[in-house]
């Protein structure tokens, strides 16, 4: 429980540190890289994008790592990281979704292709908010944190079968779509990595506040039964 | 591990079907989605091979939804899960066990889905028998490898089959991709070895990777608590 309060310190500075590099990233995305020469404007959705998306996948693997590890130490703050990290992941890779969605509409036409990559994420944003009901439904604690445990881990197994049965099922259709190359201008590649660590500060930001709420909100639901003399 | 795990297996085998209710339940509601599915066929059309090879396997799965319910409920009555816990017998076996009875009854359900597939979605029986059971194989294997692990994980929960399948369904989509590729084929009459291996050898890294998970985790998953 200590390890709880002494966080305080660092998150609101850390908070500051994420808007501030939000903020920078803004203007190196629309400041300092070039517009693309054939997609234009739009491409600027790419850098949120990549952040949101990387972010995300992030998240999925703190649930994986903190629920071995709880797992192992029986911890309830392993248990916390995991509902928060699964929380944010699912928000991250939603949000991925919708913009990759939104830069796809111009760009190929669509709004949705199945491409491997897009099908994997929907696929794991479907398992990890199947993960969240899970965490929702009313177990006892300890139950709770063991199944959810258990299934955060399976769940982590999954990504790399769920990947490679998407680009399985896509090889036998003709490619529609080819990727964008990857030689980005290094301006651009730049501008990703400002954006990139921004959303790592947000990220880490939201988890450790999120895990926080869930600690207090622990602490306060043992005082109140505490009081009621259960 | 193995004699106890089939000892539990005999047991549930024999209390659900005791009564004969037990294996009616999801066998009806298979039945009905490929009914139900049946009617989205335009008169005169035929139904895509592929796609009712996806009703099948969703006729499978919500089945495995209701066989795994009934089978780890059997212990919810009278404290039996914690007689069954403090047995001289490794947590696995019962993992094992259910898993076991679980595909016998799963592979009962689908002796009825197939020929309804067949007859309701207008499909042909094909030669190729062998790869088609090797492919029943795969997808039943690893669809019962996890069923057996997650049935457990909503014990002592009001609407655990909601639950069961939410958290279930996502998961098995490398499974149920290959299963559908794969009967598409077979109702194609198209199922051979070469089309079939990628997708095959898919299902088995897929039965493989959860079995070994399942081994380490099920004994956290059931447990005497509530």
């Amino acid at each position: 429980m200590n390890a709880d309060n002494t966080g305080a310190g660092w998150v609101g500075p850390l908070a500051a540190a994420a808007g501030l590099a939000l903020a920078g990233a803004q203007w190196f995305i629309f400041g300092y890289a070039p517009v693309e020469a054939t997609m234009g404007v739009v491409q600027k959705i790419f850098y949120p994008h990549l952040g949101l998306a990387w972010w995300g996948m992030f998240s999925f693997f703190t649930v994986f790592a903190a629920g071995a590890l709880y797992l192992w130490k029986r911890e309830a703050r392993f248990d916390r990281l995991a509902g928060a990290a699964a929380e944010v992941g699912v928000l991250f890779s939603a949000l991925a979704l919708v913009c990759g969605s939104l830069w796809a509409r111009p760009i190929w036409n669509v709004w949705w292709t199945w491409d491997p990559r897009l099908t994997t994420a929907l696929i794991m944003c479907f398992i990890y908010a199947a993960y969240l009901v899970l965490r929702a439904s009313g177990l006892g604690r300890e139950r709770r944190a063991l199944v959810c445990a258990v299934v955060g881990v399976a769940a982590f197994l999954d990504v790399p079968l769920v990947f490679i049965s998407a680009r399985m099922w896509r090889s036998i259709h003709p490619a529609v779509f080819k990727r964008q190359g990857g030689g980005l201008e290094p301006e651009m590649l730049l501008a990703l990595f400002v954006t990139l660590f921004a959303f790592g500060l947000l990220w880490l930001c939201l988890v450790a506040l999120r895990a926080r709420q869930l600690a207090a909100a622990e602490r306060a639901s043992a005082l109140a039964a505490g009081r009621m003399g259960l | 591990m193995i004699r106890p795990a089939l000892v539990i297996a005999g047991k549930d085998l024999r209390l659900v079907l005791a009564g004969g209710v037990g294996l009616a339940q999801p066998v009806l509601l298979g039945l009905l989605l490929v009914f139900v599915f049946s009617l989205a066929r335009p008169a005169g059309e035929l139904v895509p091979p592929q796609a009712a090879a996806g009703v099948f396997w969703l006729a499978s799965l919500f089945a495995m939804v209701l066989i795994y319910n009934t089978l780890y409920s059997l212990e919810e009555a009278h404290g039996a899960r914690t007689g069954l816990l403090l047995a001289p017998l490794a947590p696995q076996a019962v993992w094992l066990g259910k898993g076991l009875a679980g595909a016998g009854l799963l592979v009962v359900s689908q002796v009825v889905f197939l020929p309804a597939a067949m007859i309701f979605l207008g499909q042909d029986f094909h030669g190729g028998v062998g790869l088609a059971l090797l492919t029943l194989l795969a997808g039943d294997l690893g669809v019962c490898v996890l069923g057996s692990l997650l049935g457990a994980l909503a014990q002592g929960q009001a609407a655990r089959e909601s639950l069961l399948t939410v958290v279930l369904f996502p998961l098995l989509v490398p499974l149920l991709l290959a299963g559908v590729r794969l009967g598409g084929l077979y109702f194609e009459g198209a199922l051979e070895w070469e089309a079939a291996a990628s997708w095959l050898g898919l299902a088995a890294a897929f039965d493989a990777v959860f079995a070994a998970a399942a081994l380490i985790l099920f004994p956290f998953v059931y447990t005497g608590e509530d």
